[in-house]
């Protein structure tokens, strides 16, 4: 970029030239009033390709998926009012699981702000507590300035969605807007690499250690610090349990590797964390209650150290001992260096070994289907994205979606967002189109967003949504067996749907499996159609088929 | 242990900045006992003093939540012992001229300021610890207090930071 520029544009064609030295190519969402000029401005655009969701929900999800898949911001665009509301869920997905989106909104011209106009909602009061950053462009002279901080604030440190909320006389005047001016951020630090003092400890804690664990996190993912940890832990002969966002960062048959912690994890990872371990090292994790359950059941007897990037996670509900505040690729390497001069934990034998205990997943209804499918698809050795919704099956996919090159798992793990499985697929895809893309959901999530099928459609997406078609909403069903005595409610989705007569009403192809064994040439017939499908998993027909059956009338 | 924290932030006057450190606040369930903002000597910078209640742990992360706003410059948990706090009250009270002696003795002795008399009322006001105020509105209690006002704490810690 260089030195400050001065051009006499409007804010439309202004916020299209900073896109583009953004370096933006994808820009996911809905066009209103309010935005209209932005779209006017994009034709323009060469760099930039527009993508219409269906809903803007929608398109956030996709430039969630976008961003996890590129590691740089997703852009969402959307209209004042109710293009701004429908948003929140997915800004709040994105906070969550720390995901860098800039979302651009488009506001009524500042005259009629206050006065409830026509599709006016307060977007900054709104979406303030759903974002990392939210700014109301109140002047030309700031929307340059407010878009380039967004993309900063948006892509450091923690990482996370930043919105900018643009009233249309902003984008229509013609202004001499300046570019590339120094920000001016005094109350944005990131930190980056951890205090030296705390790093020593840590190594000294560990190298002291006799029942060392390591607990990773999504934070390992999205530094890009995988590596690193690998390397790590593997000099050190450090056995590795994981958060469902941590999923992985550590390939399953690796000796190291222990388990998924919590509520949906294993006996064996949990053991570790709650009992055994003398010195927890926790990485780039929130310690949320999904992954440690009961606080107080967590590292009771253990030193915990903890590294994030985010001064505000460490202690937060779990007191450390040790904390570290850095990047963690940065910090890791700080380590690695520090081990490479002054050895510790030489020629030590893992004190523990992966023995791949049993997960703690309920196995009642069906469930053995969704085992039998996920396994199928991860014995599909070839680069796919694949993205999960949320409930039962996605705590399976959580364990079984165990092929690397299936990697990155997209799902919504902070704030469980039903529906955000196929968008997310779709954004992955176009960041990335030389591998297909699986969508793993429930009848229930796919119903939140179905629409979006359309988007795979128009653009041909090679697609394969894997519905599994049980008729309820078996997460809550399983929660009601468990903690409402079997009593049942508002779980069943009522007359079964076809979602195979769905997607070709869509445009698309659909297919059925009603028997165990047509589950992996089915798969494979999907992914090798390279084009966008719906496999409706019809779960009492698989299960009652076959070998299945046949255990079950033993 | 619960105790009371006074913590100053300094900020960027953006617009919404008040917004932003009440919906954190609320959020995350902190319990605000008063909450002060003006200008301060530099241009574009704002000054919040919250008095809130908390343990150690519920301060801190205050302190680490409020720090990761954009806006917020500094975040200080005034100590107490090595700080200056201030409030400041104006009182409307209900007067006859019996009470007048006793009423003007109370303002002399407590430092306070007479603003306004007439039409049978009478407006005044007070600075000063919180202590002090409070025993003013127990002194003035047994009189008739029309309407009342208290700022809330504002602070300062002595020393450099
Ligand atoms: C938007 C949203 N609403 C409600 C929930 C609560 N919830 C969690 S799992 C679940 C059921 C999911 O059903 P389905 O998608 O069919 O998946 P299954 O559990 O059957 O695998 C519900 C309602 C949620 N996570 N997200």
């Amino acid at each position: 970029m260089g030195s400050a520029k001065n051009l006499e544009l409007t804010g439309a064609q202004a916020l299209v030239k900073v896109l583009e030295e953004k370096g933006v190519t994808h820009i996911f969402g809905y066009p209103g009033g309010a935005n209209l000029p932005i779209f006017d401005a994009l034709r323009q655009s060469r760099q930039i390709q527009f993508v219409l969701a269906r809903h803007e929900q929608g398109a956030a999800h996709m430039a969630e998926g976008f961003a996890r898949i590129k590691n740089r911001p997703g852009v969402v665009l959307a209209t004042s009012g109710p293009g701004a509301t429908n948003l929140v869920t997915g800004l709040a997905d994105a906070l969550l699981d720390s995901i860098p989106l800039v979302a651009l909104t488009g506001q009524i011209p500042r005259e009629f702000i206050g006065t409830d106009a026509f599709q006016e909602v307060d977007c900054l009061n709104i979406t303030m507590p759903v974002t990392k950053h939210n700014e109301l462009v109140h002047e030309e002279a700031q929307l340059v300035p407010a878009l380039e901080a967004a993309f900063y604030i948006a892509d450091t440190g923690r990482k996370g969605p930043v919105l900018v909320d643009i009233p249309k006389d902003v984008l229509t005047n013609s202004y001499p807007h300046q570019f590339g001016l120094p920000l001016v951020l005094p109350g944005y630090n990131p930190t980056v690499i951890g205090n030296v003092g705390q790093v020593k400890k840590a190594l000294k804690a560990l190298n002291k250690a006799a029942r060392p664990v390591v607990l990773v996190g999504g934070g390992v993912v999205s530094a890009g610090a995988v590596p690193e940890l690998l390397e790590f832990v593997r000099k050190l002969k450090l056995p590795v349990v994981r958060t469902l966002m941590g999923t992985g960062v550590i390939p399953v048959e690796d000796p190291l590797y222990i388990g998924l912690v919590g509520t949906h994890g294993n006996q064996a990872a949990n053991r570790l964390v709650q009992k055994d371990a003398d010195v927890i090292f926790a990485i780039g994790t929130k310690l949320g209650n999904r992954a440690t359950m009961r606080t107080q059941l967590f590292s009771r007897n253990a030193t915990l150290i903890h590294l994030d990037i985010d001064p505000a996670e460490i202690s937060k509900v779990i007191p450390a001992q040790i904390p570290i505040v850095g990047s963690i690729k940065e910090t890791l390497r700080d380590m690695l260096r520090r081990i490479q001069e002054k050895p510790i934990r030489q020629n030590q034998i893992p004190w523990i070994i992966g023995k791949k205990s049993s997960h703690l997943l309920a196995t009642q209804d069906q469930a053995e289907v969704l085992e039998l499918v996920i396994k199928a698809l991860s014995a599909i050795d070839r680069p796919l994205h694949v993205s999960t919704d949320v409930g039962r099956h996605q705590m399976w996919a959580n364990h079984y979606c165990t092929n690397p090159k299936h990697l990155p798992l997209l799902t919504s793990g902070g704030l469980g967002t039903m529906g955000f499985g196929l968008p997310a697929a779709i954004g992955a895809w176009f960041a990335q189109p030389d591998r297909s893309a699986v969508n793993l959901t429930g009848d229930g999530s796919f119903m939140m967003n179905m629409q979006e099928f359309a988007v795979a459609v128009e653009y041909q997406i090679p697609l394969v949504v894997c519905v599994f078609n049980d008729g309820r909403l078996s997460m809550i069903r399983e929660l009601q067996n468990a903690q409402y005595g079997k009593r049942h409610i508002a779980h069943d989705l009522g007359p079964r749907i076809d979602y195979m007569g769905f997607a070709k009403a869509m445009g698309g192809t659909g297919y059925r499996v009603l028997h165990e064994d047509n589950i992996g040439p089915m798969l494979l017939k999907a992914l090798n159609g390279g084009r966008p499908c719906i496999i409706d998993f019809d779960l009492e027909k698989i299960a009652h088929s076959g070998h299945l059956h046949a255990v079950a009338n033993q | 242990m619960e105790h009371r924290h006074i913590i100053t932030l300094e900020v960027e006057d953006k617009p919404g900045v008040l917004s932003r450190i009440s919906t954190l606040f609320s959020r995350r369930g902190f319990n605000v006992d008063s909450l002060t903002v003006g200008h301060t000597h530099r241009p574009g910078i704002s000054r919040f003093t919250i008095v809130v209640q908390g343990n150690d742990q519920v301060v801190e992360q205050i302190r680490k939540q409020s720090q990761k706003l954009i806006h917020v410059l500094t975040v200080q948990d005034l100590e107490q012992k090595r700080s200056v706090m201030r409030e400041f009250a104006i009182i409307k009270l209900d007067y006859n001229l019996e009470d007048s002696k006793e009423i003007n003795e109370i303002v002399d002795l407590y430092g306070g300021r007479m603003l306004d008399s007439g039409e049978g009322q009478l407006i005044v006001e007070f600075s000063g610890t919180e202590a002090k105020i409070n025993k003013v509105f127990r002194k003035l209690e047994k009189f008739k207090v029309l309407e009342s006002i208290r700022t809330g704490k504002i602070g300062m810690q002595i020393g450099s930071l």
